[in-house]
């Protein structure tokens, strides 16, 4: 199966947005003649992996290679930098290039940012003296898609840059992309933020607007009718709680990455080499994976021991009586999904190995007291106890994380479920096994009936919150709709489902994605959504980005 | 009978009807085009003229000084200034596409003017070799020039806006060529210019990387002309014929034997199916493949002037336009034309004079009626004649009420082009551009003229008109009323520039605010830039007018980091330290993405920035960061690490910390960090091992007790005040990691364990030692904790019973229920899973 996911399904033309992103960077190896070696940061050559085959930049006459402090060995005299606008990532190419200079090899210097050039990274270039040697371009590539329903903008550092740094080029990052979407999508007619980022987001969305207006007029009805952003901080609580959901759990304890899992092949019941790790991709694709992803690991379990006995029992019968040719078909089709089922069985048990341990329990235990607030005591204890256990620094972070307020957010929303049937959920809250992620009930708020019926409950979380209705005509004047093209609009919501544009800024985990899934497909929320975060990212990885040193 | 009049002035060549029209009659005065040097521009453009100083002639009542003076097509003068050039003779002088006049100089220097008379880009030279050798020649085509020298080399500007000379292939001839011409690039097979030289009895074709030799024996040839197509040679022959010969020399299209061997003076093509051949003050012959060719005859001199579809003729007195009579005006105007459209123009007469007939002809020709009536739209199109226009779009429209399905839009689409062309033929404009032309030109071409001769007005007009946008326009008249308008004051200006402006939507106020500042009206520029709404073109423009307060508000506005680090440079690198630590400090934006920077390039200026604004905890941790950068660094713990940097940064770090209130601790953190690095160094001196070093307490505590260096293990244990508690923890872990149970026993019996037992059972487990651990469940206080430690190896009935003794031991059975339950039940469902699936052999 493909790593790269199928688009086919897309709620919005996702499959056109990357074929242009694909030839956009075809182009760029076109245009320098002859061999070449592309070297491109390790980041952005995981993302990429997502978008383009790599044989395709083979063919194009491209080596690859990872940047690095490293000199690049290649043969090639053209070099060709892919790399985002990084102040550390240039001082790599500078000392590249530095040593070339040393060493008397002549060679010409391409440089690509990803997705724009920045004065920043071009004055390093200047202060180390080798800008006049380096032929600059862009490559706008500011989104990528991760899933049919799932986007991101690639950008692992967001929340500490914005957050700690204060530096917010993300944001700009974030409102160029909208923006860009929007071209060929239509002006997003409503907008509703929340979060110092997030509305700062949207008045660069609207300052963009300015710039470079779209001509609504000529589109007609815009494809996504409503905005959502939301920034990490306004609930830092869902992504520290442990993902339950299969995927959630894949990524908890075997982390993807790039749409993908490595694993021992072992685990996949591979040979016996031992040591050596297997990719295995998750994504739409894969039909079973479709269907059980965003399931609670328990009924996963239970749904793929059905498939598998219902296959047994088919076996069963074929080898014993003789049957009509049209069964025996089925029976085949059936066993088309045996590897399927097979990896996922493998998948599943493995994840089981640590679900059964009495820890991983004992810290869902403490994670639900957490919660509720039922007592600190036990918790503190509790995390006493993994100190002097000298758990990693991560775990213990994790659990600290505790928030003010959070009693009375929590009655308001109802976060907290008693009597969750996971099997048959018929609330959110069934992804955490009975707690309802604060994010997603504010998104599940945002399409109800907007922000303004929870108006207190939006001031005690973290950040401004905005609700706006932008003018699809070219008006200057944008804060008034106009009333002849939103009366358009309601109608067209009466006939057919819309669709929401969710995005986290700071990052989304699985289990939120599959709240959203499960969200649109109730009855009557009359939605579909489109995902698009900075990052997939789980509590650990969260943390992880505010903890590294990255000098 | 009207049509008879206009036929009557046509001359048939062959079978083609050719008519020259006399466009307008020059309005400059006593200008003799036997005294100048004269350039006139395709598509109806400018005309430049200077004295020709290659020629002797008599001064009238006008100054010694030459001058360059610039006419439109009328003759009105536009322009004209001094002539006063350094560098020899003009040898060439033309109008390149985008109406930049071009002189070259015999020393191979180029200067460029527009229609203003006004140098408009920076001179260039030819070359070295052409200011040595002298240029004698240049051939011009579109925006393109080549020049020969007295050396007969050959240099070329491939493009105008991109100025590069380049040297053409020797053509090693001997003697200076009889004549020149070339093929413009874009109909060779290189893509780049061929020319051709006429020497000997053949010509040479030379070309960047070669000279070929074509025609031998054609020749020898006197004058050459190619045709606009590039396809066709005409050349005039020593022994007095016309050749038409295709540009490659593989066919002799066709030959005219002329009265006189003498070469004429110019040699032009008449569209594409005529040549015009002129001497001197005597006759213009045109010849056509076939036929007797056509004579007229001038007393005055004229200048031919190629274009697309037929030649313009100025003279002294007049500016004259031949070509072939279009099809359509044939037809209606012809004598005696039957054609449906003649009839229809007829009807339309008998119409008029409210005449029976007037039905009469329209009944005869009912069925072609729609053909006619675009005939007759056409015709209209080719007319300079305002009446003949007019009438002829009656004819069309009088036909056009009797057919239906006529589509309304070529009528209408006329009309339009119609007014345009009329209103840029008025002499004042003065383009007389052919219907023709003006599609070839396209309407923003057009307009991009008449801004440029300041027509503004016109050109507003012209755009609105077509429905173009008109912020080309606005944005010249824009600048141009800035360049204009010194006496007027900033305010004033202002508003009467924001007036216009406002008409336009997304125009570029940086734009004109840049124009503003570079005519020195900076107050002007800033008072503009404000009204721009794009912060990526105002903040630029702030930074060049030197507003960087102003700029910097704006880029923090935008949200474009890259805007604000734009600025943050700009004004680093122009205010001293100080000042720019005070700029940036008031912004946050500002002040983070410089601290982002600076954490990166430049550690010593971030110091110097905390410490100027106070911030010493900041340093303190700079100074921390570079501590550990240290301990990556291998070759930094060389040496002493005793008093080496690494401590020696810690210990500067703690003192800043401590110097302010809110770090104490800070200030305790650094203070012990020291104090642990110093402690492992000694402890990896006296252990011999390299293991000590940037691990925590805790574990430089156990790595002690593994080693069984309990005495040591005990000192850090003091030094750093850790908990009872917290001892226990460690030790156990530490003498199980070792498994050294019975140490662990008789460390479980020194006292009561301060927190109970449970790290003795944790340490045992964590060990996968049930015996050891089974001696201290039982110690532990809580029947929970009991029992789910026996739970976890595996003791169900232990378990169970201490559940029992728990409070709510309900819940409690369940999990201990699950837990044991689990591991067997689920990995049997899986096992057996997987044997049912191994029979496919997928894996």
């Amino acid at each position: 199966m493909a790593q790269i996911p199928s688009l086919d399904n897309a709620h919005l033309n996702l499959a056109s947005l990357r074929e242009q992103s694909q030839k956009e960077l075809l182009n760029i190896l076109k245009n320098i003649r002859g061999k070449k070696c592309l070297v491109i940061d390790p980041k952005l050559g995981g993302s990429l992996s997502l978008l383009i085959q790599t044989s395709l930049l083979k063919e194009n006459g491209a080596e690859l290679r990872h940047l690095s402090a490293e000199p690049v060995e290649t043969e090639c005299t053209r070099i060709l930098y892919l790399v985002r606008p990084q102040i550390n990532l240039m001082k790599f190419i500078s000392s590249n290039i530095q040593n070339d200079l040393s060493k008397g090899v002549q060679r010409e210097y391409f440089l690509y940012f990803v997705p724009r050039r920045t004065v920043v990274c071009e004055k390093i270039f200047e202060e180390e003296k080798v800008h006049h040697l380096l032929t600059i371009g862009e490559y706008p590539f500011y989104l990528l898609p991760l899933d049919e329903d799932v986007l991101s903008f690639e950008l692992d550092l967001a929340y500490k840059e914005c957050f700690v740094d204060g530096d917010t080029s993300s944001l700009w990052h974030i409102a160029k992309a909208i923006h860009k979407l929007e071209f060929s999508s239509g002006v997003i007619p409503n907008v509703r933020a929340k979060g110092k980022a997030s509305t700062k987001v949207t008045e660069i969305l609207n300052s963009l607007q300015v710039e470079e207006p779209i001509n609504s007029a000529d589109m007609g009805i815009p494809e996504i009718n409503t905005l959502i952003l939301l920034d990490r901080e306004v609930d830092m609580v869902t992504p520290m709680c442990f993902q339950l959901t299969y995927e959630g759990l894949l990524d908890e304890i075997l982390q993807i990455n790039n749409g993908s899992v490595e694993i021992d092949s072992t685990v996949m019941g591979g040979g016996q080499q031992d040591g050596k790790k297997i990719k295995v991709p998750l994504n739409s694709s894969d039909k079973l994976y479709k269907e059980i992803r965003d399931l609670n690991f328990e009924v996963v379990v239970q749904v793929l021991r059905q498939k598998a006995t219902s296959i047994q029992q088919d076996y069963a019968e074929v080898k014993s009586t003789s049957q009509s040719v049209s069964e025996l078909k089925d029976f085949v089709k059936k066993l088309n999904s045996l590897p399927e089922i097979a990896r996922h069985v493998n998948l599943a048990q493995h994840l089981q190995s640590f679900t059964c341990k009495p820890s991983f329990h004992a810290r869902l235990d403490i994670e639900q007291t957490l919660l509720e607030l039922q007592n600190y005591e036990i918790c503190f204890e509790y995390i006493e106890e993994m100190i002097h256990k000298q758990e990693p620094l991560v775990n213990v972070l994790r659990l600290l994380e505790s928030k003010s307020n959070w009693l009375a957010i929590a009655r308001a929303l109802q976060l907290i479920v008693e009597d969750t049937d996971t099997a048959n959920p018929n609330d959110i809250s069934y992804i955490f096994s009975g707690y309802a992620p604060l994010s997603i009930r504010l998104v599940q708020h945002a399409i109800r009936s907007g922000w303004r019926s929870i108006e207190e409950i939006m001031k005690l979380l973290p950040g401004p919150h905005v609700d706006l209705k932008r003018s699809v005509s070219n008006s200057s004047s944008s804060q008034d709709a106009n009333p002849v093209f939103q009366s358009n609009l309601d109608r067209i919501a009466d006939g057919r489902r819309s669709l929401a544009l969710v995005i986290f800024i700071g990052g989304i985990t699985f289990a939120e994605i599959a709240a959203l899934r499960f969200l649109s497909s109730q009855e009557g929320t009359g939605y579909d959504f489109i995902v698009a975060t900075t990052k997939m990212v789980n509590g650990t990885t969260i943390l992880e980005t505010l903890m590294t040193n990255n000098s | 009978m009207a049509a008879v009049s206009v036929a009557g002035e046509w001359q048939l060549l062959y079978n083609r009807f050719y008519r020259k029209l006399t466009i307008y009659s020059m309005e400059w005065g006593r200008i003799d085009l036997s005294r100048h040097r004269v350039a006139a521009a395709p598509f109806g453009g400018p005309v430049a003229a200077i004295r020709d100083d290659s020629k002797i002639v008599q001064l009238y009542a006008e100054s010694a000084r030459r001058k360059l003076l610039i006419f439109n097509a009328a003759g009105c003068p536009l322009a004209s200034a001094v002539w006063d050039r350094p560098g020899g003779r003009l040898v060439g002088m033309a109008w390149t596409d985008d109406q930049v006049l071009v002189c070259v100089v015999q020393d191979g220097t180029v200067y460029r003017y527009n229609v203003h008379a006004e140098l408009c880009a920076p001179q260039f030279s030819m070359g070295k070799e052409c200011f040595e050798q002298g240029v004698v020649e240049c051939v011009f085509w579109g925006n393109g020039m080549i020049c020969i020298t007295e050396g007969f080399q050959i240099f070329c500007v491939p493009d105008f806006k991109n100025p590069v000379p380049c040297k053409l292939a020797d053509p090693g001839i001997e003697e200076y060529p009889l004549c020149l011409a070339v093929i413009e690039p874009q109909y060779t097979m290189s893509g780049n210019v061929e020319v051709l030289l006429g020497v000997g009895d053949h010509v040479l074709v030379v070309e960047e990387d070669g000279v070929q030799q074509l025609g031998v024996g054609v020749g020898p040839f006197q004058k050459m002309a190619v045709s606009q197509n590039g396809k066709y040679l005409a050349t005039f022959t020593h022994d007095g014929r016309l050749l038409v010969i295709l540009t490659d020399f593989s066919r002799i299209i066709f030959e005219y034997t002329c009265e006189s061997s003498l070469p004429p003076e110019q040699i032009a093509w008449c569209g594409l199916d005529s040549v015009l051949l002129y001497w001197d003050e005597k006759e213009l012959l045109m010849v056509g493949p076939n036929g007797n060719p056509v004579s007229y005859l001038y007393d005055e001199p004229i200048r031919l002037i190629p274009e697309c579809d037929g030649v313009r003729i100025l003279s002294n007195s007049s500016m004259e336009f031949l070509q072939r009579v279009p099809d359509s005006t044939v037809s209606i105007f012809q004598v005696g034309s039957t054609l449906p459209a003649a009839l229809l123009y007829d009807a339309l007469e008998h119409f008029d004079k409210r005449s029976a007939k007037a039905d009469e002809n329209l009944r005869l020709i009912r069925s072609s009626l729609a053909e006619a009536v675009e005939a007759c739209i056409d015709a209209a199109g080719h007319e300079y004649d305002l009446s003949r226009q007019r009438t002829l779009l009656r004819a069309a429209s009088y036909g056009r009420a009797f057919c239906s399905q006529f589509p309304r839009d070529h009528f209408q689409e006329m009309c339009k082009i119609l007014r345009v062309l009329n209103a840029v033929r008025n002499h004042e404009i003065g383009i007389p551009l052919s219907i023709q032309q003006y599609k070839l030109l396209t309407p923003p071409v057009l307009i991009g003229r008449l801004i440029n001769a300041n027509h503004h007005l016109v050109a507003l007009r012209i755009s609105e008109y077509l429905g173009l946008s008109p912020e080309v326009v606005i944005m010249h008249w824009a600048s141009a009323k800035i360049t204009a308008s010194p006496a007027i004051q900033d305010t004033a200006l202002l508003d009467i520039l924001l007036d216009k402006l406002r008409l336009c939507k997304g125009i570029s106020y940086a734009a004109i605010a840049a124009h503003a500042d570079s005519c020195g009206r900076r107050k002007l520029a800033a008072m503009i830039v404000e009204h721009e709404p794009r912060s990526s073109k105002q903040v630029p423009l702030l930074l060049s007018i030197e507003e960087e307060d102003s700029a910097l508000v704006k880029a923090i506005d935008s949200g474009d980091t890259d805007l604000v680090y734009l600025v943050l440079f700009h004004v680093w690198q122009k205010k001293p330290a100080l000042d720019f630590f005070g700029t940036i400090n008031a912004r946050p934006l500002a002040r983070d993405l410089f601290i982002t920077y600076s954490r990166f390039y430049k550690h010593e200026f971030l110091k110097d920035f905390f410490l100027s604004t106070g911030r010493l905890q900041d340093v303190g941790f700079l100074l921390l960061k570079e501590s550990w950068k240290l301990e990556k660094n291998p070759m930094a713990s060389k040496g002493s690490p005793l008093h080496g940097p690494r401590i020696r940064l810690i210990e500067q770090a703690q003192k800043l910390f401590s110097e302010t209130k809110e770090h104490n601790f800070e200030s305790k953190a650094a203070e012990e960090h020291a104090k642990l690095l110093r402690l492992q160094h000694n402890l990896e001196v006296s252990t011999k091992q390299a293991i000590f070093v940037d691990s925590s307490i805790s574990d430089t505590i156990r790595t002690c007790i593994v080693l069984g260096n309990h005495r040591e293990a005990m000192r850090v244990r003091t030094e750093f005040k850790v908990s009872e508690k917290r001892w226990y923890w460690l030790k156990a872990f530490a003498l199980a990691t070792v498994r050294d149970w019975d140490a662990l026993e008789k460390f479980s019996k020194e006292k009561r364990p301060p927190g109970g037992y449970k790290p003795f059972v944790e340490a045992c487990i964590d060990a996968d030692e049930k015996a050891e651990a089974i001696k201290y469940i039982p110690k532990l206080t809580e029947p929970r904790e009991r029992s789910e430690a026996y739970a976890r190896i595996g003791m169900a009935k232990e378990a169970a019973d201490a559940a029992s003794q728990a409070k709510d031991s309900g819940e409690l059975f369940s999990r201990i229920k699950l837990t044991l339950g689990q591991n067997a039940a689920a990995s049997s469902i899986f096992d057996t899973l997987r044997d049912r699936l191994s029979f496919q052999g997928v894996y």
